[in-house]
């Protein structure tokens, strides 16, 4: 019950502070339009791709690197973001680089279809025209996407032949299946190609408005985490804390009272973020409210138990504040809510997994694009189970400091 | 009302409380009195159960503080040396809160802390915020908060520090009538005036022991002789002071940085020609003398060498 007392008592100091409270609210709402509308055409609107000029050496005229050219470059669903252009030297390619007639250069060198067909990778090329290194990840990714996807089909397709072989199939019927075999696979590489930015796990592609909606929420949900944190430390400094502790109240109650505020607080401003990027920029969340709520009740979990971390860890308000806010950016980075995740090199793409606010902006984003329940069971446990984690440690220090 | 029995306290090597015992009766206003550093905010913290003492007992209405926390914390108010409220919250919201930590609930917390409000004298105050407060307002609503719930045992840790003296009348009032009242009284004060004004039993505590306790006539009669000696000279110098103390039926000395020396007389045959002889010797002018009665400022200063406020 006196959890309960210092919950709302945080509550209302914090909802109290009109300033504090709009730039949490303004902020994120502006955010996400002018990125939204700075990034529109990135992600899943009128076409998936950023406008990308490519210098073409295509030294290798085996059916994949034709494939791939026209199949993947040359789609029609990139058309509208990519053009290719010819060149027939490395010379040629260079030029064009540096005068900026194109943006990225690729070069497919001779065998490469060859290889992949066999199974192995010969390394493509890939130039870039100073400041188009968003460009060249986007090149870079689509070829390393349909490089993986040949080498699942063509192992795919071996093993099915051998197996066919062990079933004593002519070697004519065997060529002819392989060969049926190799189309149909590759054509279904050539079409994951085209969503492999910001692949949604439903059946609806993500905006670039509702992406960074979505990111912003993340992002400045986290930063409560930072504010409860220093809302723990100026009771400590300003000796609330101790009056807290010397009435008939227990530390459990006080602490939980602590979490709830922050807990309390979160979820409000998250309410009233998607209200108003609902209402007010037509923000589309999905289809499944329910499924919004349980994903922002487990993020406010997880933030309120960061918030226990940082006044465990931080001795003072102005360290909360500094440290505490270089954390949430550098989190908010790893996490997606400043570039997708998509365009980070795999290794940060794992290191993001750790970052509770990069669960968080994946469940929204996929809930967005139409999710069931079952795939949201993972994301759920983590950002709950990283909340609860957080409250033992930033609870079990915080008995150390005050013993 | 509370008994402490031998107790200790160390924070690593330093023993900040070292074997302190005293009692005081229900309805007695008790001083405890020392300088910076003496152990009194610790002996404080150790009733109220934030700091656990590591021997002896402290017992509140029969109960011990480290077996029965809750019990006991529900029966003292205390207002801490630093304003610990919410400043921006308004005084009625910070009393009410404070009241419900307490245990008052609903209508009865607000209404209490318009009675508590009425006691501290800022009911035309009640929704401002306590940022908006001065120093004595904001020390007002710091000793309100500690009596929401109508503490039996009321301990204040140098309530009025620092703050103006018509709101450090209004305390000092506030506290007698409450005493008068029947709530049992531990002051803490750097502030001799006040303790004396305020407590009947008086302790002095220094370096974390208790050198001194009883009424204030008992302490006063403790002095040897019981005179102070007051002096205020041009250029007083080191040398000046220890032949002071050279001179038969002379205690002890004190100077301070604005040329007043403080000579405690140990009898009270008259030494006053010896005194200006050598202050003349020294080539010092004396600008007054004054003779001061025993108090419990010369006590202490006899009994530590050293004046509260050092």
């Amino acid at each position: 019950m006196k959890s309960i007392v210092v919950a709302i008592k945080d509550f209302s100091i914090r909802i109290n502070d009109r300033r504090a409270f709009m730039m949490m609210i303004l902020m994120p709402i502006v955010l996400t339009i002018i990125l939204g509308s700075a990034l529109k055409g990135v992600m899943g609107d009128s076409s998936s791709a950023p406008k990308t000029i490519i210098a073409l050496y295509q030294q290798d005229q085996h059916p994949l690197s034709k494939q791939f050219v026209q199949g993947v470059l040359e789609n029609t669903q990139l058309k509208n973001s990519i053009v290719v252009k010819n060149v027939y030297s490395q010379k040629e390619l260079n030029q064009f680089i540096h005068e900026k007639k194109a943006d990225v250069g690729v070069v497919l060198p001779k065998n490469w279809g060859t290889q992949l067909a066999n199974g192995k990778t010969e390394p493509v090329t890939i130039k870039v025209s100073d400041g188009k290194d968003f460009e060249a990840n986007f090149v870079q990714q689509l070829t390393e996407s349909y490089v993986k996807t040949t080498n699942a089909v063509t192992a795919s397709a071996k093993m099915v032949l051998s197996d066919l072989a062990s079933q004593g199939k002519s070697g004519k019927e065997l060529k002819s299946i392989g060969a049926g075999l190799t189309n149909n696979l590759g054509k279904e590489a050539e079409a994951n190609a085209s969503f492999v930015y910001d692949k949604p796990v439903g059946k609806n592609q993500v905006s670039s408005l509702q992406y960074y909606a979505a990111a912003m929420a993340a992002m400045f949900l986290l930063f409560n985490a930072m504010v409860g944190g220093k809302s723990i430390l100026s009771e400590r400094a300003n000796l609330t804390l101790s009056r807290m502790m010397i009435s008939p109240t227990d530390r459990v109650s006080i602490m939980t009272g602590k979490f709830l505020g922050t807990f309390l607080y979160t979820m409000v401003q998250f309410l009233i973020f998607l209200g108003a990027t609902h209402y007010i920029i037509q923000v589309n969340w999905g289809s499944n409210p329910g499924q919004i709520i349980m994903i922002a009740i487990a993020y406010s979990i997880s933030v309120s138990g960061l918030s226990m971390i940082v006044a465990a860890f931080m001795k003072t308000e102005k360290t909360a504040d500094s440290l505490g806010g270089m954390l949430v950016q550098v989190l908010s980075l790893l996490g997606g809510s400043m570039i997708p995740i998509s365009v980070f090199p795999e290794t940060l793409q794992k290191i993001s997994k750790i970052t509770p606010n990069s669960w968080a902006l994946n469940s929204f984003t996929n809930i967005m694009s139409g999710t069931s329940w079952n795939s949201l069971i993972i994301p759920l446990c983590i950002l709950i189970g990283i909340g609860i984690i957080a409250t033992i440690i930033g609870s079990l220090r915080f008995r150390m400091i005050s013993n | 009302m509370l008994s402490i029995s031998n107790i200790k306290k160390s924070f690593g090597h330093h023993q900040v409380v070292n074997d302190v015992t005293f009692e005081v009766q229900k309805g007695e206003a008790f001083g405890l009195l020392g300088p910076n550093g003496a152990g009194k905010s610790t002996t404080i913290s150790m009733i109220c159960g934030l700091i656990p003492y590591d021997e002896g007992d402290i017992q509140v209405d029969g109960l011990s503080v480290q077996k029965k926390p809750m019990k006991i914390r529900e029966k003292i108010g205390v207002v801490p040396q630093d304003i610990a409220l919410y400043p921006t919250m308004s005084a009625l919201d910070n009393l009410v809160f404070w009241g419900k930590m307490y245990g008052i609930t609903g209508r009865r917390a607000k209404q209490r802390a318009f009675e508590v409000l009425e006691i501290v004298g800022l009911t035309d105050r009640a929704k401002d915020k306590i940022e908006t407060f001065s120093g004595g307002m904001k020390r007002r609503i710091n000793i309100g908060a500690a009596l929401m719930h109508n503490p039996e045992l009321l301990i204040m840790d140098e309530p009025t520090v620092g703050i103006d003296p018509q709101s450090r009348n209004h305390i000092l009032e506030t506290v007698k009538r409450l005493n008068e009242e029947g709530m049992t009284i531990i002051y803490t004060s750097h502030y001799m005036e006040e303790v004396e004004y305020l407590c009947k039993r008086i302790g002095i505590i220094d370096h974390g022991k208790l050198i001194a306790i009883g009424d204030k006539t008992e302490l006063c009669n403790r002095l040897a002789g019981g005179h102070v000696l007051e002096l205020i000279v041009d250029n007083p110098n080191v040398d000046l002071l220890v032949n002071l103390e050279n001179i038969e039926g002379v205690e002890n000395t004190n100077g301070k940085e604005d040329g007043t020396i403080e000579i405690m007389l140990s009898d009270k045959k008259n030494i006053l020609p010896e005194i200006i002889s050598l202050c003349g010797t020294h080539d010092i002018s004396i600008q007054t003398i004054q003779i001061k009665e025993p108090n419990l400022e010369s006590l202490f200063l006899q009994l530590t060498g050293r004046t509260l406020r050092d």
